[in-house]
């Protein structure tokens, strides 16, 4: 489900998004689609050929092009009020102005905060679920453009962006295993809602995997000891 | 490994690979750090490393003209530390490896074995002086260090080369493959200059005397040892005798050579009450009243002179003392009474002498028979009671003294204690025959043995399981030392005290070292190593004892069916007995 779109950029991987407003989709999302901590992802546009027919598959959804996505995690929201201190006296109240002046309303927006974790890569195979090609961690070599738009992943593109095996070359590259290869670099950004994400998202993937429950339970008492009992203590 | 590499050449082989990079100076100002991946597991404690320098001398002197020398600076790891650790909250799931926490945030575990190396320098080797010189010039960052060969530690740890007259192989460094880098002592220095070993019980201590016997009697050192085996566990060596090792074929000027064994089982181990003195008396009959002492002194003194050198007995001494007593009745006036004093005197004397098997009129054991060289000879001493066992000691070895000092100087040229030649004595439980804190009869000729010894040609080697209950002037006479696992911390403490070649880095590993491996330290050896000592050729005699297997045996068929006969005649009798 699309979400927003991407209206500015903090750093190369931390992008702000708008939440669509009111008739700006076809579903308005609500909250919950924008939780914190929520898996989004973003298509990257690759340089596509003029061909109409590729152009055509696209709209109807048959294309067989791979796509690249950035995925990311939802850390931070604000809404954007440009009437707040404007104590001023009204002229018209909330129904008059929708109905005198669309442009203001739209003026107040919910921004969310995204950290980008890795990307991926799917084909769509026709009449079931899209083949994922490859998954990395870390930071990804292209930047997003503004105006990408940004969909929420299901428990199967999650599940999918975390289990797979090392490319050819690494210790075990037959097997796939569960993967966190972002935690290094959410720990070395400095927000401090950053832990908490990863909590979060530690949350998520207990869920989603509970083959691995003791294995994630390392990295989360690690994250709760230090977010919890050494801030407090 | 990079054996091959030749020691003398600075040229350097091609496969003679750097295995760490020097990081800096190290805890004390003789040591440095290097870290290494150690990917072959080659860097373990104890192993020796080295490192290139341009000669310091040749360096001093400015001389430009010619190449300069490289020396190799050998150094010894003392620590070995990683440097990257899993972090301790990565440990909390016993199930779960560390590396796979790793891997899932993207951590390719292959490459994190990083270790620090802790390198205390020894110095490079200088052949004419058979030692190690320190250079004072700690390695630069960034310097590459070698591994030692095997080839090169064989030539410079040990005094001598395997195999060479007066050489001594116990063994093979630990850190290699087994017999890859021979251990060989210098039996000169050994001898000449005393031998402890010590170990915890168990350790190996009487198997590594063993086989330094056997090294003894092979034909490049053809010694003249003798054993004092308070516990019997020597007689296997006797089948040193089947060994072709122990033997050399004449080469037409000389005879052959065979080692022989000569085994004294405790009833043939005699002294002559003629050699006992006032002290090896007050030891045999303990607690005597002040006047018994003081007739038994004078009366020994009596029967010196009257018999001067030849042998007395039993009988001497006690007419001697009834000389003496009446001599004394006639001195003093008051008529005091020592009848009692005599009486219970003699008495003593006679319950103590006349029905031992130990102490003798007439025999005893026969210096130039016991002492000869390519003669091993085994003093079985079980059985005889520990007090009687350290006169038998403090006898020979007065004996043995004298005899040496005699012949050294001059005074004797043949007969019983005409000794010509040095002399090796083997002494088990050492601490019976110098405990610390008390003297005992045996103490002072030990000292003065030790002391001595090497002006005289006498060597000890002192073997003892507690070296806090040994006398520390005794221990620390020893220039060798063979040290083995020593868990007690009283007896670590005091080893470390007696010792001062030792390193401290190589003491830490006493309690770790496992059985038959062995710390050699001091004269007879260029630098302190660790020994895994051979196997013997001759078995080991002091076995402990399999219990559970002797009880099975006892219930096994065929000694059952034997007991059952020998019993049997008793039972019928007693079953007899009943009837009537
Ligand atoms: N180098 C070795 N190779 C193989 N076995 C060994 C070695 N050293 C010792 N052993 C075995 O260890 C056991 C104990 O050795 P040993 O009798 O030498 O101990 P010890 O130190 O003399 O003990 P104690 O203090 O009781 O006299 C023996 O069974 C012996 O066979
Ligand atoms: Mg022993």
């Amino acid at each position: 489900m699309k979400i927003g779109k991407i209206v500015k950029s903090d750093s190369h991987i931390n992008y702000v998004c708008q939440i669509f407003g009111p008739r700006e989709a076809d579903i308005q999302p609500g909250p919950a689609d924008y939780a914190f901590g929520r898996f989004v992802r973003i298509a990257v546009r690759s340089e596509r050929a003029d061909d109409p027919d590729a152009l055509l598959d696209e709209a109807l959804g048959q294309s067989r092009e791979p796509v690249t996505y950035a995925v990311g995690v939802i850390y931070d929201t604000i809404l954007q009020n440009p009437a707040f201190g404007a104590l001023g006296p009204r002229l018209s109240n909330e129904t008059q102005v929708e109905l005198f002046s669309p442009d203001y309303i739209s003026e107040k927006a919910v921004l969310t905060y995204i950290m980008v974790l890795g990307m991926m890569e799917e084909r769509a195979v026709f009449g079931s679920e899209p083949e994922v090609l490859s998954v990395m961690h870390g930071v990804p070599l292209l930047s997003l453009e503004l105006d990408s738009e940004i969909e929420t992943m299901t428990d199967e593109e999650v599940r999918a962006f975390h289990f797979f095996s090392d490319p050819a070359g690494g210790p075990d590259s037959q097997s796939p295993y569960l993967h966190m290869g972002y935690i290094p670099h959410i720990i070395a950004q400095r927000s401090s809602l950053l832990p908490m994400v990863t909590l979060r998202i530690i949350d998520q993937l207990e869920r989603l995997f509970p083959q691995n429950l003791s294995l994630l339970s390392i990295v989360k008492r690690n994250f709760a000891w230090r977010l919890k009992v050494e801030t407090t203590g | 490994m990079f054996e091959e590499s030749i020691i003398e050449s600075p040229a350097q082989p091609a496969y003679r690979r750097p295995v760490g990079i020097t990081k800096g100076p190290g805890e004390a100002t003789h040591e440095f750090t290097f870290v290494s991946r150690d990917d072959q597991q080659v860097l373990k404690n104890g192993e020796y490393v080295y490192y290139e320098l341009a000669d310091p001398e040749t360096v001093a002197l400015n001389n430009t003209t010619g190449p300069i020398p490289i020396r190799r600076v050998l150094g010894r790891v003392i620590k070995r530390v990683p440097v990257q650790l899993y972090p301790d909250t990565f440990l909390g799931e016993p199930e779960i490896p560390p590396a796979q926490v790793a891997a899932m945030v993207g951590y390719n575990s292959r490459t994190n074995e990083l270790f620090e190396l802790h390198v205390a320098i020894m110095g490079y080797y200088d052949a004419t002086t058979g030692s190690f010189i320190n250079p004072w010039i700690p390695p630069q960052s960034g310097k590459q260090i070698y591994l030692a060969d095997d080839a090169m530690l064989a030539q410079i740890l040990s005094r001598k080369q395997h195999m060479d007259p007066g050489s001594a192989t116990i063994g093979s460094l630990l850190t290699r493959t087994p017999n890859a880098v021979p251990i060989v002592l210098s039996v000169k220095d050994l001898v000449s200059t005393h031998m402890a070993i010590i170990a915890s019980t168990g350790a190996g201590k009487s198997y590594l005397a063993s086989v330094v016997i056997e090294e003894l009697m092979k034909a490049q050192n053809k010694a003249c040892v003798l054993i004092v085996d308070p516990h019997g566990e020597y007689g296997t060596l006797d089948q040193i005798a089947n060994y072709p090792q122990f033997s050399e074929d004449g080469d037409g000027t000389g005879r052959g050579y065979r080692a022989q064994v000569q085994v004294y089982k405790p009833d043939q181990v005699k002294v002559r009450i003629s050699t006992l003195n006032i002290g090896d008396m007050r030891q045999l009959l303990p607690e005597m009243t002040e006047k018994q002492q003081y007739l038994l002194s004078r009366a020994l003194r009596k029967v010196h002179e009257t018999k001067r050198s030849h042998p007395w007995g039993v009988a001497d001494l006690k007419q001697a003392i009834k000389a003496v007593s009446r001599q004394k009745n006639d001195e003093d006036s008051e008529g005091a009474d020592d009848s009692s004093t005599v009486h219970a005197l003699t008495w003593r004397i006679e319950q103590r002498f006349e029905h031992s098997f130990t102490f003798d009129d007439t025999q005893h054991l026969d210096l130039p028979e016991i002492f000869r060289p390519g003669q091993c000879t085994v003093l079985q001493l079980n059985e005889i009671d520990e007090r009687d066992q350290q006169v038998v000691v403090a006898t020979l070895l007065r004996r043995l003294n004298q005899a040496r000092m005699d012949t050294e100087r001059g005074k004797v040229h043949s007969g019983e204690s005409y000794l010509p030649y040095p002399v090796f004595v083997l002494l088990e439980e050492a601490h019976h025959f110098a405990p610390g804190g008390t003297e005992v009869v045996s103490t002072g000729i030990l000292k003065q043995v030790l002391a001595e010894g090497r002006k005289f040609g006498i060597g000890v080697g002192l073997i003892s399981q507690r070296p806090g209950k040994l006398d520390a002037d005794v221990l620390s006479q020893c220039q060798t030392q063979c040290i083995m696992r020593i868990v007690n911390e009283i007896d670590q403490k005091s080893v470390a005290a007696a010792i001062e070649g030792v390193g401290r880095d190589l003491l830490d590993n006493l309690p770790a070292l496992s059985k038959g491996q062995v710390i050699v330290a001091g004269a007879a050896v260029n630098t302190p190593v660790i020994c895994r000592v051979r196997t013997r050729y001759t078995q080991h005699g002091g076995e402990s004892k399999d219990a559970p297997d002797l009880w099975q045996q006892y219930f096994n068929k065929d000694t059952q069916e034997s007991r059952r006969r020998s019993d049997a005649p008793l039972n019928g009798n007693r079953g007899f007995n009943l009837l009537r």
